[in-house]
């Protein structure tokens, strides 16, 4: 995954999460402020090139990473700018395009747009275990915390075990037709689902062999100028709402 | 299907997640209450979420021949239960926003509403009635995990219609535009994670009867020798 690249070895690693986070924050609050096309394209490249300048993400990566959302946006921005007549007119059935619409449907891109690069910021430069101590920070409950570190922890493991495991089937010619495939993936899956089973078993045992009986406990890491970090964060999140908010 | 970050209004992403909210705290209600029942299954939950996440990401062949991915609701409702697949949808679709950029911070409770909370009790409810009325076992996971899919997508047809309805048919209009544009990718979707449950199911059935039987499935299956 080209985020967790860049979460862990970005100029800006070392710097509290609270500070990215609020920074990331103040970025979809300044989207959702922004009172035109043009400002909520500002508030975009601003945060794209705060990632890529400021937190040293490359930018070929940058691109990778944001070329699936983008497309995702194009496909749901189209299916928001086509208008569907049913049996208005004689043929029935009619495809046109929503012109009256269309002032709106670009402010609710542009806004997506802006949302992106802000949760892009927080993805490139933190990684979820910090993520994670942010929101417990946060007073989040427990279990819920619990759940994110054990599906962060077994992520990895069971995309090795798919990847593994789909190469062996396809070594044997196991993705040929669509029917084999199906009943390939699955065998795939049903193991797969196996293995959850075990593996929460056997990390059970470990855990209550070392004493575990709650919740899992952490150490906070320490961060370097963690009040003026929090500072410049707030202030210049403060700024780019200000912005939003001003600029029409 | 996912509604892009900062796609909705503010007034909707906020009421989207007042409404999942709930859930949401019902389900870790549940968990809290399986894990003191049943202690060793303390770490069964999260890992089921990191297979929910896995089972997003693998391509799934597709009647049409596009491919598409498996949703897993159905799949994680019936065997987890469909309570739980609440706060585990929570933590998948948060990891999909921060890892994969899919999906979003400020649109989490609407897809939280439409695929872990929408799906997974549509999922339970049509299993347990295509049980009630004896189909197949077949049969009533395919039902169970197709139209679970289809209800996942009519929802979020009818999120994004309320947020965008249009100029001059509303609502309707807007919904039945959104429903018929999605029917496109969805059916063949939904068509193609039917038959794969199906096929997970069967295997899981014949293979690894104890692990069900410990999973609570058997007394809803026939575990084949």
């Amino acid at each position: 995954m080209l985020t967790e690249q860049s979460a862990y070895s970005n100029r800006w690693r070392r710097i509290s999460p609270v500070a990215k986070g609020l920074f990331a924050l103040s970025g979809i609050i300044a989207a959702f402020a922004a009172g035109s096309t043009r400002t909520a394209l500002l508030i975009a490249i601003v945060v794209s090139a705060i990632s890529i300048f400021g937190a040293g993400v490359p930018l070929i990566r940058y691109l990778r990473v944001v070329t699936p959302p983008l497309l995702f946006l194009l496909v749901s921005t189209l299916s928001l700018m086509i208008s569907i007549d049913f049996g208005t007119s004689a043929s029935g059935l009619s495809l046109h395009l929503a012109e009256s619409d269309f002032p709106r449907i670009a402010q609710a891109a542009s806004r997506s747009l802006a949302c992106l690069t802000a949760l892009l910021f927080l993805a490139l430069t933190t990684p979820l275990s910090d993520i994670i101590s942010l929101l417990r920070r946060c007073k989040v409950p427990e279990t819920l915390l619990d759940l994110m570190t054990l599906c962060y922890r077994t992520l990895f493991v069971l995309s090795e075990a798919v990847h593994d495991t789909m190469t062996a089937q396809s070594a044997r010619l196991g993705y040929t037709t669509l029917s084999i495939s199906m009943r390939s993936l699955g065998g795939l899956v049903s193991s797969l689902i196996v293995q959850v089973w075990q593996r929460s078993l056997a990390l059970n045992n470990a855990a209550e062999a070392r004493g575990n009986d709650g919740a899992f406990r952490f150490l906070e890491n320490n961060y370097d100028n963690t009040r003026i970090s929090i500072s410049i964060a707030i202030v210049s999140g403060s700024i780019i709402v200000a912005l939003a908010a001003i600029l029409t | 299907m996912h509604i892009m970050e900062g796609f909705l209004p503010v007034s909707h992403a906020i009421g989207w997640s007042a409404a999942s909210a709930p859930f949401v705290a019902y389900g870790l209600y549940t968990i809290n209450k399986r894990i003191k029942e049943k202690p060793e299954q303390r770490m069964l939950l999260g890992v089921a979420a990191a297979f929910t996440f896995v089972l997003s990401a693998l391509k799934m062949p597709s009647v049409t021949g596009s491919s598409s991915h498996p949703t897993g609701t159905a799949l994680g409702a019936i065997l987890f239960g469909p309570s739980a697949m609440a706060p585990i949808g929570m933590v998948v679709l948060l990891f999909q926003a921060l890892l994969l950029a899919h999906g979003g911070l400020t649109t989490l409770g609407a897809n939280i509403f439409s695929m872990a909370i929408v799906g997974p009790f549509a999922a339970a409810a049509i299993f347990r009635l295509a049980k009630a009325a004896k189909l197949p076992f077949g049969t009533s996971i395919f039902l169970a995990a197709s139209l679970a899919d289809l209800l996942t997508y009519v929802t979020t047809s009818a999120q994004l219609a309320f947020a965008f309805p249009d100029p001059i048919g509303g609502f309707a209009a807007s919904f039945a535009k959104f429903a018929t544009l999605f029917a496109i990718t969805q059916i063949p979707l939904a068509i193609s994670e039917g038959l794969l449950t199906v096929v997970v199911m069967n295997a899981l059935a014949r293979f690894n009867a104890p692990e069900l039987q410990d999973l609570n499935v058997t007394t809803t299956l026939e575990v084949k020798a």
